[in-house]
């Protein structure tokens, strides 16, 4: 539109504005009913209580990879599939694949997974959430993290390492960033070997989608391991069950009953 | 024994947001009559704050005190009690006849249940509370008499375990039901939900007041299934669903599959709530029991990770490496 017309706006322009402006709110209030608006808690913040999953195939591979006897097709999580690992990082990438089946911890001991791997296995979630803190409770391992929303990292040089790491969040706008720091460097991304070290710092971003979606950023820095910063992405979905709730996947109690069974063992 | 869950009292709610009316709530939560000792105009009123959706909000950090028989809150304050008797106050489920002993390390820190990280805040209810088995009023647990045999039996083979089932709860890094942990807790509520977080062993207990039945019988949980709702100031949950590896404490190493409990938490103040829990397991016992006791509020705290199996040779120690897989 040429600035000349602007200066002659007659009523009759004005009132096609004011028009344009009413069908334009018209338009707005099916969207409206889908934002945030219709899902946010008392205090204005949106809605993320209740119980979700990731339904992909990250828990496998993060990255794109074809179908084999127990590992399901998938594509990958990875913003442009790859990762940029310096070369003696790649170098211990395919070594962990190598030798997956007994180094990858979780897979072999059912140990805390790490984060963001412990969004993506196919064991479902629950955030609780109030203005006090936010809990996010998963299924595997009885797995928790505590959202802390106020206070800062431990020192990063201080030897305290976590394997969920120490999660910080806060909001930007309608968006749950949580930031997460102090990993040790025991957990892998998934079961194909991707992994990091202690000096692991995660940033990962809720914001709902719809009621039903929420859409799952994850930034991944470890400059002992990737030459640059690095992203996930994915949508996580609400499960809809009526009367959907965590139940027990006690991993750990599992493995126990099967290495134990015939415990003590007789010495030969 | 079961009850139906009925809607939170709101309008009731309301009343109590201006006047705080708990205090003077024996902890059957039936009205008080008219209560000469109440402490009305003399002492300012703590408001009780609801949640959204109308809860009494008792989120916050709390250690749980003496469910497991101690005597008396002087007794929980002064903390454990050196190299006495472990079983001394444990005298519902002692077992005078053992002749080898079967605990390691000190039963009373045990019967403590942790609670460390906490730093309780206020003072505890003025009035005495009942701690521990205080039904039946005898103390005696009403076993059945060869489910109590086989108990002692189990006991007898703890110490070295005879079998994986006898190593006990927290060598395995296992949830340890709904008894043995004094906390650190973090209590937080959302719509219909009060959930209870665990420092010790990282679980997250969610008792559900949306109405919902019970799972069905088939899914087995350490920590049960648990339904609730308020009755004012009371949550009365009601939790079955169990499986049969929980403990209740050393001396009872396990309860059954049968196990359906009824527990009460009675706001008593802002940073007490009154605990009642009764334990009805028709498989082990004659008749239900109760037993009651304490969640203290603490300072604010960030509860640390707590992993077990990542670190543990627990097993290992006690019975040597598993064979290769």
């Amino acid at each position: 539109m040429k600035t000349t017309n602007k200066k002659r706006l007659t009523g009759v322009d004005i009132a096609g504005v004011a028009a344009i402006a009413a069908v334009l709110s018209l338009m707005q209030a099916p969207a409206l009913a889908q934002t945030p608006a219709a899902h946010k808690l008392a205090d204005g913040k949106p809605d993320f209580n209740g119980i979700w999953e990731a339904l992909n195939t990250a828990s496998w591979d993060i990255q794109d990879h074809t179908g084999q006897l127990g590992i399901p097709p998938g594509q990958g999580v990875v913003e442009g599939n790859e990762i940029p690992y310096l070369p003696a990082a790649l170098a211990k990438k395919k070594e962990n694949f190598a030798n997956r089946k007994t180094a990858d911890l979780t897979e072999a001991n059912c140990f805390l997974p790490g984060v963001p791997r412990i969004t993506y296995m196919p064991y479902p979630f629950q955030i609780t959430q109030s203005a006090k803190a936010i809990a996010f409770s998963y299924e595997f391992a009885h797995a928790l993290r505590v959202i802390h929303m106020e206070g800062q990292h431990p020192d990063p040089n201080s030897s305290l390492d976590t394997w969920l790491g120490d999660s910080r969040g806060r909001w930007e706008g309608d968006t749950l960033v949580v930031d997460s720091r102090n990993f040790n460097d025991q957990t892998w991304f998934d079961k194909a070997g991707n992994f990091h070290s202690d000096a692991l710092h995660v940033v990962e971003r809720y914001s709902l989608a719809d009621a039903g979606h929420i859409n799952y950023d994850v930034t991944i820095e470890d400059p002992k391991v990737f030459a640059k910063a690095w992203k996930m992405s994915m949508p996580l979905y609400r499960r809809m069950e009526k009367n959907a709730k965590l139940l027990e996947y006690e991993c750990v109690f599992y493995l126990q009953e099967k290495r134990y069974k015939d415990a003590p063992f007789t010495k030969k | 024994m079961s009850r139906k869950p009925s809607r939170t009292n709101i309008t009731f709610g309301v009343i109590l947001t201006t006047a705080w009316l708990g205090s003077l709530m024996p902890a059957n939560g039936q009205a008080p009559a008219a209560d000469k000792s109440a402490p009305k105009a003399t002492t300012p009123a703590p408001a009780l704050a609801r949640t959204p959706d109308g809860q009494p909000d008792i989120q916050g950090i709390y250690a749980r005190r003496g469910i497991w028989g101690l005597a008396d809150d002087e007794r929980e304050a002064n903390g454990p009690r050196g190299k006495e008797d472990p079983l001394e106050d444990d005298e519902y489920s002692e077992l005078p006849d053992n002749p080898k002993p079967w605990f390691q390390g000190s039963g009373k820190n045990f019967a403590q249940g942790g609670g460390g990280g906490v730093t309780l805040v206020g003072p505890a209810p003025a009035e005495p509370r009942r701690f521990g088995l205080v039904d039946p009023s005898d103390k005696i647990l009403p076993w059945k008499p060869e489910e109590d045999k086989k108990r002692r039996d189990f006991l007898m083979n703890t110490n070295p375990p005879a079998s994986l089932r006898n190593v006990e709860y927290d060598a395995r890094c296992s949830l340890p039901g709904l008894f043995l942990n004094g906390g650190p807790f973090e209590f937080i509520q959302a719509a219909k939900e009060v959930v209870i977080l665990s420092e010790y062993q990282h679980y997250t207990r969610t008792i559900h007041l949306d109405g919902r039945p019970h799972l069905g019988s088939n899914i087995r949980l350490f920590m049960g299934d648990s339904i609730g709702h308020w009755e004012r100031n009371t949550l009365i949950v009601d939790t079955t669903n169990f499986n049969e590896f929980t403990a209740f404490t050393r001396t009872i190493p396990y309860l059954s599959d049968a196990l359906h409990t009824i527990e009460r938490f009675t706001v008593v103040d802002r940073n007490n709530i009154d605990y009642e829990v009764t334990v009805d397991d028709p498989k082990l016992f004659t008749k239900p029991w109760k037993t009651a006791g304490l969640y203290r509020r603490g300072k604010d705290y960030e509860m640390a990770e707590f992993a077990c199996a990542e670190g543990s040779q627990e097993l290992v120690n006690i019975f040597g490496q598993p064979p290769s897989r």
